[in-house]
């Protein structure tokens, strides 16, 4: 069983580096006017890469919202 | 204040010497610092408390990007030196500047070097990198900075920047002098290019500075007037929260592109030259599976660790790796160190296009003031290892590399290869 969670972009924190969609292009979107990333409708990573994403946002403004979504 | 009276272990070596580095990165200093439990007192200049506390290791240099409320930009310098409050004012640009002025300035600039706009250039490096490298080959090889690691950057830039291909050299020419400004032998006087400025109110202290501004502000005026499809069009129609930038902001900001957009990568380009020369069995792998690019750019990127340094100041009285430090501290990260950090890459000290596990800290250690130009600078090392693969240029060293003397910038003047396709 896939432990899938969905995330969420604090916008206050983004600063539009778009570390977040180079690594995960499906899950977030930069913004064409305002360059603040959004993560896209309905869209869920599996935890352990959700972390990883977490972790590797360079302005911290990456967070897991739900769990076991599937 | 803390109490500091306690011995603090002190650097065994004088890492903050420029020139210590014409011999290349004291990797073994860095090591040795690395190894010392907590962190080590570094002494800089006359007096003891002009010293800095040195970051070395991976764990530490992340720690102390990704905490701007303890570590602060904003006080003191991002240099070793500190600056007087009207010289820092003057100066001030997104690397110096903490939130809430940062978050303004950085989304201000940030939508001009999203990855998808970056990708719009392509088109431009590619065109520009294949007439480098068929220049190169045609040419037998030469010294790889003039010829292809220092055009390549900076005709992107100006390209992006829509600076008259005229105007380029002057630009370069510029550049080269600011570069100098971080090291001990300056040859500009005072006056060069009609300054007036007092130079401790320009950034690295350098004429050339007070050039780019001006040239910066006739740009402004130029594109006000008459906007183009270009950066610095985009930069000036900007708005974030109803504000756009001001006439100082655009020019320190300017001056902040032209340089980092210019010196870092050119600098990655020469180290990943001079690697490929010296480990012809990774270039080899890298030709048989062009896959492996991607992985070898950040390769090349750690390798090179273009800036050594940045510095913060502690705001408060905080601790790092057990060591307490006082508000006013100086605390430096040296990326130089933590890009060789054993705890966290295998065999460090390996140049290994396949390496695929890279946190290397080329970029900075994450934090609000990670590189704006990342994604650029990915790019263009990509399209110049393509370019290369599809053609086979196997680079092979002539003589040692001249390098530049400074504790900032991993310079390297010239470098001799050859090549044999």
């Amino acid at each position: 069983m896939s432990d899938l969670v969905r995330l969420t972009v604090d916008v206050d924190r983004c600063i539009g580096i778009g570390q977040c969609e180079l690594l995960e292009p499906d899950v977030f979107h930069l913004g064409e006017e305002d360059a603040i990333s959004r993560v896209v409708d309905g869209a869920t990573l599996e935890r352990t890469r959700a972390l990883e994403l977490v972790d590797r946002c360079p302005s911290m403004a990456i967070s897991l919202v739900g769990q076991n979504e599937s | 204040m803390v109490d500091e009276t306690m011995a603090r272990p002190t650097s065994p070596v004088d890492i903050a010497s420029p020139t210590l580095y014409l011999d290349g990165i004291p990797h073994e200093g860095f090591a040795a610092i690395r190894e010392t439990e907590g962190l080590v007192w570094h002494p800089y200049g006359e007096r003891d408390d002009n010293g800095f506390w040195a970051v070395t290791r991976h764990a530490d240099v992340r720690e102390v990007s990704r905490n701007p409320e303890v570590f602060s930009s904003a006080i003191g310098h991002t240099n070793l030196w500190d600056l007087e409050a009207d010289a820092l004012e003057a100066r001030r640009s997104l690397i110096d500047s903490d939130s809430p002025d940062h978050t303004r300035l950085r989304r201000l600039v940030s939508r001009a070097f999203t990855p998808k706009v970056t990708r719009g250039w392509e088109g431009l490096v590619q065109e520009i990198a294949t007439e480098l490298v068929d220049g190169f080959i045609k040419g037998g090889g030469g010294d790889w900075v003039e010829k292809v690691a220092a055009p390549l950057p900076i005709r992107v830039i100006m390209a992006i920047l829509g600076v008259p291909a005229a105007d380029a050299d002057y630009l370069v020419e510029l550049t080269n002098y600011l570069v100098e400004g971080t090291g001990d032998n300056r040859s500009l006087p005072d006056d060069a290019y009609g300054n007036t400025t007092p130079t401790r109110l320009l950034p690295f202290n350098s004429p050339a500075s007070f050039a780019l501004f001006e040239y910066a502000e006739q740009m402004r005026q130029l594109r006000i007037e008459e906007p183009g499809d270009d950066l610095v069009s985009a930069l000036l129609d900007a708005e974030a929260d109803g504000e756009r930038l001001s006439s100082a902001e655009f020019k320190n900001f300017f001056q902040l592109l032209v340089f980092a957009g210019n010196e870092t990568t050119r600098t990655a380009m020469i180290h990943g030259g001079q690697a490929f020369s010296e480990h012809p069995e990774q270039w080899a792998a890298l030709v048989d599976d062009p896959e492996l690019v991607p992985t070898a750019v950040d390769e090349v990127i750690r390798w090179a660790s273009p800036i050594l340094h940045m510095r913060r100041t502690a705001s408060v009285d905080t601790e790092l790796a057990g060591t307490l430090i006082a508000e006013g501290d100086k605390v430096v990260m040296w990326y130089a160190g933590a890009n060789r950090d054993p705890t966290v890459f295998e065999d460090p000290f390996r140049f290994d296009v396949t390496r695929a596990d890279n946190p290397h800290f080329a970029f900075g250690g994450g934090g609000p003031h990670f590189c704006l130009g990342a994604f650029l600078a990915r790019m263009e090392i990509q399209i110049l290892l393509e370019e290369m693969v599809a053609r086979n240029v196997v680079l092979q060293p002539r003589s040692a590399p001249v390098r530049l003397a400074s504790n900032f910038v991993h310079g390297v003047e010239s470098l001799d290869l050859g090549v044999a396709s």
